[in-house]
């Protein structure tokens, strides 16, 4: 069959092509700040296991979140057709519309993981806010931390999801519109906020924690990116042809393939190199070559999961209803 | 209350796309955008061809993902049963241009909003037919009230066998489609 069609729209036809890497790299930071809320919350609310130094160790992952969810709204505003209207996100809800949601959830979060990131200060190292007011804010807040860990601990959850759930209530998009693209996401904001926390903490005894955490995590999104192939590839025409792009080697679908071939090679070396960590070094001398290949696996981490929300944002504008 | 709909008979477009030039005149819909379109779809091997003619618009579901997806409730549905979009909530986020499974929507170049047919609602408050359907030089497309049992469109609906675009979507369109040709074999 041969169309030809008078009256097109350049954003619609002959793909959508709507939101670019500034979406995917929102993703990827709100991602990465909600798995840094998440389990640096799980460290915070413990009362035993850690001592209090290594306890310590996880607060800059927490000082720098909501750092990290500004610039990613940053990157919202860049790409908004009316980014001085965004006011309107705040001046009504809208309980079916994901993104009202999203608008709503991260507005609280910034504040509320700004909060949880002065309490997680230990007083030792307060000297880093550098503010009298802040210091002093943070030995207010030091006494409710565990109250705020809960809090930030859900906050996290809802940021890591809602991402994905935003995406997938899309029935016109047949790659978003998977009930495991938000499971994935979440399972990529854990691993990606694991990766950052294990790159920016000092103590080794906190990098070789999270590394153990991140094996588990690096597996779970392996599993679920192969299940999320698989769910599309078993149901409707539409939705199988949304992945073709990932597993087709023309030159034009080149990113898509390569992306893949990426994730297939970044996600499992990340897994091994953390792997050979711990059976080589499961006790506390590391030696430095063991503290780089860590944070070289972290990077990998990283990096996977920036391409996951890239080849994600992209590929699912490829993919319609037919 | 009326229900507005709109049925296009496919046997009487000859693909003229006078309707196009009418709702930009209408509408001043920027030179890149297009509120309505016609698609031309050729189907099978010289010298045994045909072409289906239809033109494609806005289908102000009954079920508009489009208006559930508005973070800011800027696009909404209207009792009458026309979705219409208000400039000054919009953000020119995009979200209903996603959810568009119809690709209806595009953002204006000059002001950033998203914008789409409104079936021409100023013109229904002067008691005139949409621009589309009132330059239509075939007939083949016909506006009215659904709540109107004697209305063209409800009479059309009742003695044709039609169809709805992306019936499966489940967005319940209020553009109707008489087919010219029969199912393809």
């Amino acid at each position: 069959m041969e169309t030809s069609i008078t009256g097109v729209n350049a954003i619609a036809y002959p793909y959508l092509h709507i939101w670019d890497w500034r979406i995917a790299t929102y993703l990827f930071l709100s991602g990465v700040t909600a798995g840094i809320l998440v389990l640096s919350a799980v460290i915070n609310f413990r009362r035993s296991g850690f001592t209090h130094s290594e306890a310590a160790c996880c607060y800059m992952g927490p000082l720098m979140a909501p750092f990290i969810l500004a610039l990613g709204m940053l990157f919202i505003l860049l790409d908004l057709g009316r980014p001085f209207n965004s006011f309107w996100f705040y001046l009504s809800f809208q309980p079916a519309s994901p993104m009202s949601w999203g608008a709503w959830g991260v507005g609280i979060i910034i504040p509320v993981s700004f909060i949880y990131g002065l309490a997680a200060v230990p007083e030792d190292k307060r000297g880093i806010l550098r503010l009298w007011r802040l210091i002093a804010l943070s030995a207010r807040l030091r006494p409710h931390l565990r109250k705020l860990a809960g809090t930030n601990f859900g906050l996290g959850i809802f940021l890591g999801i809602y991402t994905g759930v935003l995406l997938s209530s899309f029935i016109a998009r047949p790659l978003w519109n998977s009930p495991v693209l938000p499971v994935l996401f979440m399972a990529s904001a854990l691993s990606t906020g694991a990766a950052v926390i294990i790159i920016v903490s000092r103590d080794r005894a906190i990098k070789l924690f999270f590394t153990k955490v991140d094996i588990w995590l690096i597996f779970a999104e392996i599993l679920i990116l192969a299940l999320f192939f698989y769910g599309h590839y078993v149901s409707t025409e539409a939705s199988r042809a949304s992945i073709m792009p990932f597993f087709d080697y023309r030159s034009e679908f080149f990113p898509y393939w390569m992306a893949i071939f990426l994730l297939a090679i970044l996600l499992p070396v990340a897994l091994v190199l953390e792997l050979v960590d711990i059976r080589e070094d499961a006790h506390k001398d590391m030696s430095f070559l063991t503290v780089l290949r860590m944070d070289l696996s972290a990077s990998m981490v990283l990096l996977g999961g920036f391409i996951v929300r890239l080849a994600v944002i992209y590929a699912g504008q490829l993919s319609r209803l037919t | 209350m009326p229900g507005y709909a709109m049925v296009i008979d496919q046997r009487r477009c000859v693909g003229c796309m006078a309707c196009i030039v009418a709702c930009k005149t209408q509408n001043g819909v920027p030179p890149e955008c297009f509120r309505t379109r016609v698609v031309e779809e050729v189907d099978g091997v010289f010298p045994d061809l045909r072409m289906e003619l239809r033109p494609e618009l806005c289908n102000h579901c009954d079920s508009p993902t489009c208006v559930q997806n508005c973070p800011t409730g800027a696009s909404y549905k209207r009792d009458d049963g026309i979705v219409l979009v208000n400039r000054m909530r919009c953000v020119g986020c995009k979200a209903c241009i996603a959810a568009c499974p119809y690709g209806a929507r595009y953002i204006d170049p000059d002001h950033g909003y998203a914008d789409k047919c409104t079936f021409c609602f100023e013109r229904l408050e002067e008691g005139e037919e949409p621009a589309c359907v009132s330059t239509c030089t075939g007939r083949a497309r016909i506006f009215g009230d659904l709540e109107d049992p004697e209305s063209e469109v409800s009479r059309l609906l009742r003695g044709y066998a039609s169809y709805v675009l992306l019936a499966g979507a489940g967005t319940k369109p209020r553009v109707h489609y008489i087919r010219k040709f029969g199912k393809p074999e």
